[in-house]
């Protein structure tokens, strides 16, 4: 009986330390601080200041939205957890293009899930202070995750959200985007010549007024002799409108992409019609609401823009 | 054996201790903002798209070509998008 009692007293703190060990190295795995990837791998010394170079969409619901967009562009998801943080990298052909980041929308107010663009800048800290001097306002302030490098979330001086990135592992070349990846990006705003103004002074850009049949004004902006974004006025002065940046997917049959959108829970906000460089665009809503553009481009876009 | 015992409850204590510290960095820490940090992302107001894009309203690059009326010097052409594949080849538009 003394030996049985004198092994368990041996054996319990033993088991007991094993236990505690295990679970402190769950805690610690769990604790681990959340680590985004890198931009690009392997990193590059490689940087475009002003190049649309990553977007992220908040989401309340990560399975839906990775199934979403996983049937319309064919992109896999890495899925990332860490703590209470659940994010989701997009990739095509294995590369990363975008992240989706799971976060109930706050219930106490009235939001809905939309892309964030983040444009390549130097230094963080030295743009945003550009930024605010001309009008910016500071969302979350510079934060920097190791392998993705420093970035911070602002809105311009009318109100639309945008973030800037600093990648630590270079921003990625200046290809033509394949079908399925993000092609381009646009900022609708109220007062396109201000805010011209200030997206030059935040990013050096180039700014080109391109002729309109609308009446309204457009802009192109660019940086190393690419056109970067368009800048353009709302379609109408409807106070219902708030200024924000959209981005694009470059598809191959925006009509079918668009129908496509449809059956897995999208809404089409704008039908395809031909844009200014021959191709269809559209604008779909994803099944949670976030906008975003389908693009078409190819080197034999013939259509006529209508009369 | 009390010697022993002291051990096992100086160990467990400690071990206690360690996972209350690691336990205090999972709420404090990740991305989502629950610890004051960055959120991976932004919810805009209800409607913010706003729609009302008429066939006209024209937003995607040139193809290259369309003259400049200020800003880009020179009355140069405003520049397109890459051109170049992942392949190589190809030129700006």
């Amino acid at each position: 009986m003394n030996t049985r009692c004198h092994r368990i007293r041996n054996a319990l703190p033993r088991g007991l330390c094993a236990l505690l060990l295990s679970a402190s190295y769950a805690a610690a795995a769990i604790a681990a601080p959340f680590e985004l990837p890198p931009l690009v791998t392997p990193a590059s010394t490689e940087h475009h200041v002003g190049k649309v170079v990553w977007v992220e969409l908040v989401t309340p619901d990560l399975a839906a939205t990775e199934r979403f967009y996983g049937g319309l562009f064919g992109w896999t998801f890495r899925e990332i957890h860490s703590g209470s943080t659940d994010y989701s990298v997009a990739l095509l052909d294995g590369r990363p293009i975008g992240g989706l980041f799971h976060k109930a929308v706050p219930k106490d107010k009235r939001r809905q899930p939309a892309w964030l663009t983040f444009i390549a800048v130097s230094d963080v800290d030295a743009a945003k202070r550009t930024a605010v001097e001309h009008g910016a306002k500071v969302v979350f302030e510079p934060k920097t995750y190791a392998q993705r490098g420093r970035q911070v979330v602002l809105t311009d001086p009318e109100g639309a959200s945008f973030a800037l990135l600093a990648s630590s592992s270079g921003d990625p070349p200046d290809f033509l985007a394949s079908p399925g990846e993000w092609i381009w990006s646009s900022v609708h705003v109220r007062d396109p010549a201000a805010e011209a103004t200030f997206y030059k002074a935040l990013f050096g850009y180039d700014v080109f007024d391109v002729p309109s049949n609308d009446g309204l004004k457009h802009a192109i902006l660019s940086s190393e002799d690419y056109a970067r974004a368009s800048l353009n006025a709302f379609p109408d002065n409807s106070s219902q409108r708030h200024p924000h940046w959209l981005n694009f997917v470059r598809v191959t049959d925006a009509a079918r992409a668009a129908a496509m959108a449809v059956s897995l829970g999208g809404r089409v906000l704008v039908e395809p019609h031909v844009d200014r460089h021959g191709g269809n665009v559209a604008i779909i809503a994803d099944p949670t609401g976030a906008p975003f553009g389908l693009m078409e481009w190819s080197d034999t876009d013939s259509k006529e823009e209508p009369k | 054996m009390s010697i022993m015992l002291q051990r096992w409850k100086v160990t467990t204590g400690g071990l206690l201790l360690l996972a209350a510290m690691y336990a205090c960095a999972v709420t404090g820490a990740g991305y989502d903002g629950d610890g004051g940090v960055y959120v991976g992302g932004v919810y805009e107001a209800p409607g913010f798209f706003g729609g009302g894009w008429g066939p006209g309203y024209h937003v995607g690059p040139p193809r290259g070509g369309a003259r400049d009326a200020r800003g880009g010097g020179g009355g140069r052409a405003a520049p397109s998008i890459p051109s170049r594949g992942r392949s190589g080849g190809g030129s700006r538009h």
